[in-house]
């Protein structure tokens, strides 16, 4: 009997996931897409990532909706909590970058009609290359469950603020040598903004996985480097 | 699960991308005897085109079991399947009755047909699920051995979403199973290498309450690449040869007025405008192995080069200019044969070159270049540095990755970095030293002005290899530029722990004294 139930809760805590890495996948393309449009002046894609967005909250609030019923009804303790309330917090955490997604096509598309400003658009564009890969690698181990795949983007945030500082920088400098680019490049300067959030979005996932597998806050500073002080983090690797 | 669903079921329904051209009759001899043996066994009554279609399957299967890894093999194979895939199509609309002829119980005849599939260059998977809704109940029958190496995923049972997530495939995946249609839908992933993929879905008969539907991925990022490359080029290369350009007119201009009687000025103006001339030559030569690399990015090379070897060669020919500028290089590297790893050794060498290069343009005089080597390392090691470097207790230094690769399992690494005495940089230039044409302002790089374009091809060349660069440096502290590429050695688990501390940094490191 109690077998049986545990089952049936089993079954539910992977649809549960299941749901969660389906809106994953939905904002990792709208994050892509947004990325793109920026970069390919886009205006169409632009509009369909704007209209998307919906999509993205309704996946929300159904997972929140599951997840409340199954912590009502079932009472789970342990892992099974942390499973459930990890769907939740995947959940807000996947809303609010597909808000900063849609924020950047909704600046594409002020940007779309004014001059473009190549060069500035390429460093958007390789930072947000950056940020879908950390993005992706994060979704990918909470997917399957990789710890230390998780532990390792967690850890590789640095560099989305290097790029995020850097392109402040040069938009400085171009406002400061030609005014006319104020108003496209404080766009652009939120746009930076808006990446190196879902950059932070992706280190949330990464210890939404940590909390979910091991019931515990990844502590310390943001290490550097994982090998001289990380070495507890993949204890099963040696 | 396979069992209850026949290969040739999964063919007929691939899509029919590349008919044309292909001559099912022109198969080689051997084939055609095969058909015929399946011909006499099995289906002695069917009609001709069936027969011809099903020992050409056949061929694939043979193709796929003799072939071997052979690339070429599994590509005609891939052409044939296809091929296959679209006449059985045509022949099914108007003879319903071939697949349930096909789907006959299992015999060791379906052998070849399940070997067929399985041998596809391109990831294929089909997909079961019973409920639109039911997240957690569309699996993966069957996934062949390019999806599962793309996609990490074992043979059967995965589920759909965790091999894929985006929601285009989704939408299409849903409307095969549930709709009945077919779909074609494109996409490009993120990652270290750009990818852009083509993906089919089309519905297979259902058994009982279980849908089916069938993916196949196909890789089109060379044609696209292509496209983007050409227009990259383009704006890159007109954009930087327009001002050696510009000087190399500004002198003709002088020459063929004032200056046209007066000798010596002309021979200084000639001078300069060979330089100009030179720099021309390089940035385009740049530009096009630029050009080519990029091109290549996703495929990764087959080779092996020994790091070692390749680190004392670039030192070797580098001699001459580090004796002229009065800089000692300095090689410390593991011995012949530890230090292999999986790539193209032309690439490779450029790498260490355009490091060492940089390294020696940058050193003061009568300062030292440093060229490590070291193998065995985990991706974790790798990528760390010394915590206690002076470069990143300097407040104004840093370190930065500027490319890191996918994670795959426990592959070894080897590294080679490049450690100067030079001026160093700050650390708000470092996200931008791999970009094209990026300078950081105030440095001189001596007479021999760069293109700009060392460190993009480093970055490009090491990205093919699916390795990592970093960068460390600080004002006044000198840089250090790390390259590593997966080892060709074996994985990291399962080694015996003797084997990776063999190839640690040699004892006695070999110094090339310049000034002796």
């Amino acid at each position: 009997m109690s077998e049986h139930t545990l089952k049936f809760f089993g079954d539910e805590l992977t649809q549960l996931k299941a749901e969660v890495t389906r809106m994953g996948g939905l904002v990792e393309a709208q994050v892509s897409d947004s990325v793109e449009c920026v970069a390919r002046r886009d205006v169409g894609l632009a509009q369909i990532i704007v209209g998307r967005d919906v999509k993205i909250d309704e996946l929300q609030k159904e997972i929140e909706r599951k997840a409340i019923r199954m912590i009502a009804l079932r009472q789970p303790v342990a892992q099974d909590l942390r499973r459930t309330v990890s769907a939740l917090k995947m959940a807000w955490n996947l809303e609010r970058t597909g808000d900063q997604a849609k924020n950047i096509a909704k600046r594409a598309l002020v940007l779309a009609e004014a001059e473009p400003l190549t060069p500035l658009t390429r460093a958007i564009e390789r930072m947000g290359k950056l940020v879908v890969s950390h993005l992706k690698e994060a979704l990918d181990a909470y997917t399957n469950s990789e710890l230390e795949r998780g532990l390792a983007i967690w850890s590789a945030d640095e560099d989305v603020d290097e790029h995020y500082n850097s392109l402040f920088r040069e938009l400085l400098t171009y406002m400061m040598s030609d005014p006319r680019t104020i108003s496209p490049c404080a766009h652009l300067l939120f746009i930076g903004k808006n990446l190196e959030r879902i950059g932070d979005h992706a280190t949330n996932i990464a210890e939404i996985l940590h909390y979910e597998m091991t019931g515990e806050d990844i502590h310390g500073d943001r290490p550097r480097r994982l090998g001289a002080d990380g070495d507890h983090f993949h204890g099963d690797d040696r | 699960m396979l069992k209850m669903l026949h290969p040739v079921e999964v063919l007929s329904r691939l899509p029919p991308f590349v008919l044309d051209g292909l001559n099912i009759m022109e198969l080689p001899p051997s084939a055609a005897n095969f058909a015929t043996q399946v011909k006499t066994e099995r289906f002695s009554g069917s009609a001709a085109v069936l027969t011809v279609t099903w020992g050409a399957v056949c061929v694939i299967a043979a193709l796929g079991v003799f072939g071997g890894a052979n690339l070429t093999a599994a590509a005609i194979a891939g052409l044939v399947v296809a091929a296959v895939g679209a006449a059985l199509a045509a022949r099914m609309s108007t003879q319903p009755s071939t697949a349930a002829k096909a789907s006959e119980p299992e015999t060791p005849a379906n052998q070849p047909f399940e070997d067929a599939v399985e041998a596809v260059p391109d990831p294929l998977l089909v997909v079961g699920a019973e409920e639109p809704d039911d997240l957690a109940g569309k699996r993966l029958v069957f996934a062949n051995a390019a999806a599962r190496a793309l996609l990490r995923i074992p043979r059967e049972g995965a589920l759909l979403l965790s091999a894929i997530r985006r929601p285009e495939v989704l939408e299409a995946v849903d409307e095969s199973l549930f709709g009945g249609l077919s779909g074609n839908v494109s996409f490009e992933t993120g990652g270290a290498q750009d990818r852009f993929w083509r993906v089919w879905t089309a519905p297979l008969p259902s058994r009982g309450v279980k849908r089916l539907c069938v993916i196949l991925m196909r890789d089109e990022t060379d044609s696209r690449r292509n496209e983007r490359m050409r227009a990259d080029f383009l704006a890159n290369a007109s954009h930087e040869l327009r001002t050696p350009l510009a000087s190399l007119t500004g002198f003709i201009e002088t020459l063929r007025g004032h200056a046209r009687d007066d000798e010596a000025a002309r021979d200084r103006f000639l001078g300069i405008m060979g330089v100009q001339a030179d720099r021309m030559a390089r940035l385009v030569d740049d530009l096009l192995s630029l050009s080519r690399i990029e091109l290549n990015e996703h495929i990764r090379p087959e080779g092996a080069c020994d790091l070692g070897l390749a680190v004392s060669d670039v030192v070797d020919a580098l001699g001459l200019i580090a004796k002229e500028k009065d800089v000692t290089l300095s090689l410390a590297a593991p011995p012949k044969g530890a230090a292999v790893v999986v790539g193209d050794r032309d690439q490779i060498v450029q790498v260490i070159q355009n490091l060492a290069d940089n390294a020696l343009k940058y050193s003061p005089r009568g300062g030292v270049t440093k060229i490590e080597v070291t193998a065995g390392l985990t991706l974790a090691e790798a990528s760390a540095t010394d915590p206690r470097s002076p470069r990143l207790i300097s407040a104004d230094g840093g370190r930065l990755s500027l490319l890191t690769p996918d994670r795959t399992e426990e592959r070894l690494y080897v590294c080679v970095k490049v450690t100067d005495q030079g001026p160093g940089m700050e650390r708000r230039h470092l996200p931008r030293l791999a970009e094209r044409f990026y300078r950081v302002e105030g440095q001189k790089s001596g007479d021999r002005q760069g293109t700009g374009l060392g460190l993009a091809i480093v970055k490009h060349i090491v990205n093919r290899h699916r390795g990592g660069l970093w960068v460390e440096s600080a004002p006044e502290r000198g840089s250090v530029f790390a390259a590593y590429f997966p080892s060709a050695a074996a994985q990291a688990s399962g080694i015996p722990a003797a084997a990776v501390e063999a190839p640690a940094p040699a004892e006695a490191p070999r110094v090339i004294r310049a000034a002796s």
